[in-house]
């Protein structure tokens, strides 16, 4: 049997879900694939950071890559955007809460590393500026009072991971895209002037068609390109996140640190939410490539240092149980820059992920919309070209 | 609401002990989570917009019928024995 449709999406995290909404929207016959279930990977996993100033990753190695990573910015500042009208365009309950985010610094050095990345983010639009000390006392009194000054970027916040990726399917789903779960892609080869797609259980593939192909997912991706013959390089990262015990409403901010892996924030529901890049153990098989289908393994370190950074700045953290720590596994890029745009070499075929791809994830679909239907993205994406790589 | 009742098989002695500062009496042998069932008790716990919790999974997984006990919070009630006198309430906040 085979069935056509005008663009196939390959993956129901939170990019594929929100993609297949906006095609289905402007009248796409869209058909989403998902090898697990809808959310089951780093959508749902990761902390549900709504964060546009650059992270600590990227400003650890200096400010030369800062300001290779700040090309990202213009999807940022799309992203700021779009969160605080999805609830509203969706029509789905999607918690977003932008209520400001700020990056601290406890050393001078520090202080100096956020003024310059603040200048370098200014430059590049987003509203991202220096509070002292009597600014932090009076808009942050739940800090350390170890911390001097902070970077403060009123659109930042938070959404709700676990909750978002659903809710753009059934909003895709009321749009009328078709999904379908545990169908992994098993084969993509290129077909007249489309694409053929096999997919499904090993015992009964099914052969599909499309016009388009979008591959959204994740850590998968180098594995999709793999199959239309495209290098797509990306690198998973496992990471940990923990989250405690409900809390009495303190925390209002999405907190990050300038010299280390930070991420704090309270949920709706009062839990505090503990992350910022900690490793985890990917678990891999004996040629070193990483088994994405086994859980990736918590290290006794990260828990431990990524406790203290937390309790450091938020001393009221002491005493809070943990209630779990979890691990998912995030997909970046070898320059740190998003990987968003036509797959080189296959015409019809796009792609997006690489890093911040929860945050982003609605400025990737917006531009993956637009690439699908053959319209210039509003946001130029030179700097997010796949064929970067093919030229080095 | 909760409609819970003890089999008719032989309990251990009784036990009394305190929830929300209301008697309860049980049996040595009891987990606190079945104790509070029996005893007709409607929410371990509420969520964040007040609706009841109740113990979903029984077996130390779902948190569900986590209390505070004798001032300790987080104690699952499905996963702790009943011991005279112990002092029961439902977590707070703090």
């Amino acid at each position: 049997m085979t069935a056509h449709f005008d663009t196939i999406i390959i993956g129901g995290g939170l990019l594929g879900c929100a993609t297949a909404w906006m095609i289905a929207r402007e009248g796409g016959r869209v058909l989403l694939l998902e090898r697990d279930q809808i959310n089951q990977h780093a959508s749902g996993s990761n902390a549900g950071s709504l964060h546009f100033q650059l992270e600590y990753r990227m400003i650890e190695g200096g400010l030369d890559k800062a300001r290779k990573a700040a090309e990202a910015m213009p999807l940022h500042l799309d992203a700021a955007e779009l969160w605080a009208d999805l609830p509203r365009l969706t029509a789905e309950p999607i918690v977003v809460k932008q209520t400001g985010g700020l990056m601290i610094a406890e050393t001078a050095d520090q202080v100096r590393l956020l003024e310059q990345k603040t200048e370098i983010e200014r430059a590049w639009g987003l509203d991202n500026r220096m509070i002292d000390r009597a600014g932090i006392e009076r808009i942050a009194p739940y800090l350390s009072d170890r911390v001097i000054a902070a970077a403060h970027c009123t659109t930042e916040g938070k959404a709700d991971a676990r909750t978002a990726g659903p809710a753009f399917a059934r909003a895709a789903l009321a749009a009328g895209a078709h999904i379908r779960t545990r169908s992994e892609v098993r084969a993509l080869s290129r077909r007249g002037r489309g694409w053929s797609v096999v997919a499904g259980s090993d015992e009964s593939p099914q052969t599909l068609q499309a016009d388009t192909v979008v591959i959204a997912a994740g850590v998968w991706t180098t594995r999709m390109g793999q199959m239309m013959g495209a290098d797509l390089p990306t690198i998973p990262l496992a990471l940990m996140m923990t989250v405690t015990q409900r809390m009495a409403p303190l925390i209002g901010h999405l907190v990050q640190h300038a010299g280390g892996r930070l991420s704090l924030k309270q949920a709706l529901d009062g839990n505090i939410l503990i992350g910022g890049g900690w490793p985890a153990r990917l678990l891999r098989d004996a040629e070193g490539t990483p088994d994405f289908d086994a859980k990736p393994q918590l290290e006794a370190s990260s828990l431990a240092g990524n406790a203290r950074i937390a309790m450091g700045v938020l001393p009221r953290l002491a005493g809070v149980p943990a209630l779990r720590s979890w691990v998912g596994t995030t997909t970046i890029t070898p320059d740190q820059l998003p990987l968003v745009g036509p797959v080189p070499g296959c015409p019809g075929a796009f792609v997006a992920t690489g890093g911040s791809a929860f945050t982003l994830g609605p400025s990737f679909a917006q531009a993956l919309a637009a690439l699908v239907a053959g319209r210039q993205p509003l946001t130029d994406l030179r700097s997010f070209d796949p064929a970067r790589y093919a030229k080095g | 609401m909760a409609n819970f009742h003890r089999l008719p098989v032989a309990r251990g002695r009784p036990v009394r002990f305190t929830f929300e500062g209301a008697p309860v009496d049980s049996f040595a042998g009891e987990t606190l989570a079945t104790a509070l069932l029996a005893a007709q008790v409607g929410a371990f716990g509420h969520t964040r917009e007040g609706n009841p919790r109740l113990p979903f999974c029984n077996m130390g997984t779902c948190f569900d019928c986590a209390v505070q006990v004798d001032g300790r919070g987080l104690v699952r009630a499905c996963l702790t024995d009943v011991v005279e006198g112990m002092v029961v309430n439902m977590q707070e906040i703090k």
